[in-house]
């Protein structure tokens, strides 16, 4: 008869061994974006062409003031805010992809029956390159926003925007492996990608801040979970004063719940109806 | 070969050059049609491809509606002008993208040795490569083109005329462009990422306002890079012909198309061939 010391050893034990394999997993993603550096200083230099772009045109649209302030936004601000929001957006890899091809090839054969849940196995592999990727975009980002509009004097912005981008990063990995595990369903995902990136682009705040956009929109994206995975971190960041930290961890954590219960519902649902020939 | 001799002597030169432009004329519709053909192959992910790429510029618009909702003008530029802007974007790129969709895949095609299958055939070998594709998301950009334009162009005659030089001159600039910066495959290699990147800057700067450029940004993006010739058309073209643009518009076009020319004739002449096999789909 197992005694409940025991039944806790084995699933503290079971933790542990997911962890590790789960940090395996994650040194050897990192270890394979370092293999592609090429990759890396093209995405860059794109992000820094980018960047030079949304400071022209933010530096046309406030006349070159850099003391105007425009709900709540400087010039300044404005720019870092673009650099955070590009850095968590460049900094995500192409989920959807990576599943569609495994389900499509019979690929997903050999992950099905590895040791390593399946969504965790991603989860570990998309967390690693995508943290690893948003600090190299934030140091590329940094670099051209510091030369146009000065140093990121943010104090304890820069911990909300860590802290918070966690979060984000999780939000957006459920939020694509929702799309993702379609793949189990429908032979293309790709459209449906494509549509969840503009979301993320329009009501998501990447390209404006959703204080900047009209009240009744404002109400609307308030209500979904596009907001906390990248208005959330680059907002608290440029302007923590007017940020409510709390509530934004809070509603962080409700998306990832709700959103999670949904991949994993969806995962059991479409596993069991897989029929893998090959792989 | 002596009958061919005979006609040659009894119509002369200038007939010779019209059949052959006949002749390469019904070659590029038969490539078409084929093109086509093998699209409505798989309809519903054609559509659903074009449709993406409609959503997609939708969504650009959106955006810009947001921006301008705040700031109403730009540098001189109004709503209106970037609608029009994306119109004349989106619509020649499609276009281009449509009747030439292998412009932008020149350095991959040339990197992995699938230039051998063309260079066997008896057709002009660059217009060959270009045509033999066709875009599928390009018919979205096209249509949302001519939507905007429906939306928010002039529809006098000499609107219409003048938004058809428009989409004339981007798609034109776009092919010169992107295959100019393709060729460079042949003279330093694997050149696939760095015409990709060039092919991205070149879409993406084209499909802001100029105006928002100053010095030598503005400088690069009038001569260099010339996005700036397409971004302008808007302002330039549609609202009001300056004829000083127009004909600088009209010769760089004709400056990057010839120069596309130039560099893939010289870069044939380096072409190594490869031991793939390779087939037309």
């Amino acid at each position: 008869m197992r005694t409940p010391r025991r039944l806790f050893g084995y699933r503290n034990a079971s933790l542990a061994a997911g962890g590790s394999k789960a940090g395996a997993v994650a040194r050897i993603t990192i270890r394979q974006q370092m293999a592609y550096k090429t990759d890396f200083i093209m995405r860059a230099s794109f992000l820094l062409m980018i960047l030079y772009v949304f400071v022209q045109l933010w530096s046309a649209a406030y006349d070159g003031d850099h003391a105007r302030i425009i709900n709540g936004y400087t010039l300044k601000q404005i720019i870092w805010y673009l650099v955070f929001t590009e850095a968590i957006t460049m900094g995500v890899p192409a989920l959807c992809g990576i599943i569609e091809n495994e389900v499509k090839s019979g690929d997903i054969a050999v992950r099905l029956i590895r040791p390593l849940s399946y969504v965790g196995y991603h989860y570990a592999a998309y967390l690693a390159e995508a943290v690893f990727r948003f600090f190299v975009h934030l140091a590329v980002g940094s670099a051209i926003a510091w030369l146009c509009v000065g140093p990121p004097t943010f104090g304890m912005g820069w911990a909300g925007l860590f802290s918070l981008t966690f979060g984000a990063i999780t939000v957006a990995f459920v939020l694509n492996m929702i799309v993702a595990l379609c793949a189990f369903w429908v032979e293309e995902t790709r459209g449906m990608e494509f549509v969840l990136h503009k979301l993320q682009f329009t009501v998501g705040g990447m390209l404006l801040p959703l204080d900047l956009m009209p009240e009744p929109l404002r109400r609307i994206c308030v209500w979904l979970p596009f907001q906390a995975m990248l208005y959330f971190p680059a907002r608290t960041a440029v302007n923590i004063d007017a940020a409510p930290i709390a509530e934004q961890f809070a509603i962080q954590a409700v998306w990832i719940l709700l959103l999670g219960a949904l991949v994993m519902w969806m995962y059991k649902r479409g596993v069991s109806r897989l029929h893998v020939n090959g792989g | 070969m002596s009958t061919e001799a005979n006609a040659w002597e009894e119509s002369g030169p200038a007939s010779s050059w019209i059949s052959r432009c006949a002749g390469t004329m019904s070659f590029l519709l038969t490539c078409w049609k084929v093109n086509l053909a093998a699209a409505m192959e798989y309809r519903m992910s054609f559509f659903l491809m074009a449709g993406m790429m409609f959503i997609n510029n939708f969504m650009w618009l959106f955006f810009w509606s947001l921006f301008f909702g705040r700031f109403q003008v730009v540098n001189g530029w109004e709503l209106n002008d970037v609608m029009m802007l994306w119109a004349v974007t989106a619509g020649g790129f499609g276009w281009s993208n449509m009747l030439f969709g292998n412009f932008t895949r020149i350095a991959p095609i040339v990197s992995s040795g699938q230039l051998d299958v063309y260079l066997s055939q008896p057709k002009p070998v660059l217009l060959h490569v270009l045509a033999s594709r066709m875009s599928l998301t390009a018919v979205g950009d096209f249509v949302f083109g001519l939507v905007v334009y429906a939306l928010a162009g002039n529809h006098s005659l000499t609107g219409l005329l003048l938004f058809l030089l428009g989409l004339l001159i981007s798609g034109t600039l776009f092919i010169g462009v992107i295959t100019l910066a393709g060729c460079l495959a042949f003279f330093i290699g694997n050149a696939d990422g760095l015409a990709q990147q060039m092919f991205n800057s070149f879409v993406a700067l084209s499909s802001y306002p100029s105006d928002i450029f100053k010095g030598m940004a503005k400088t690069l993006l009038f001569t260099l890079i010339p996005a700036g010739m397409i971004s302008y058309i808007p302002i330039g073209l549609l609202r009001g012909i300056e004829y000083d643009f127009a004909w600088k518009a009209a010769a760089a076009t004709l400056v990057f198309g010839m120069a596309a020319m130039l560099a893939f004739k010289l870069g044939l002449k380096r072409y190594a061939s490869g031991n793939a096999i390779t087939l037309r789909g």
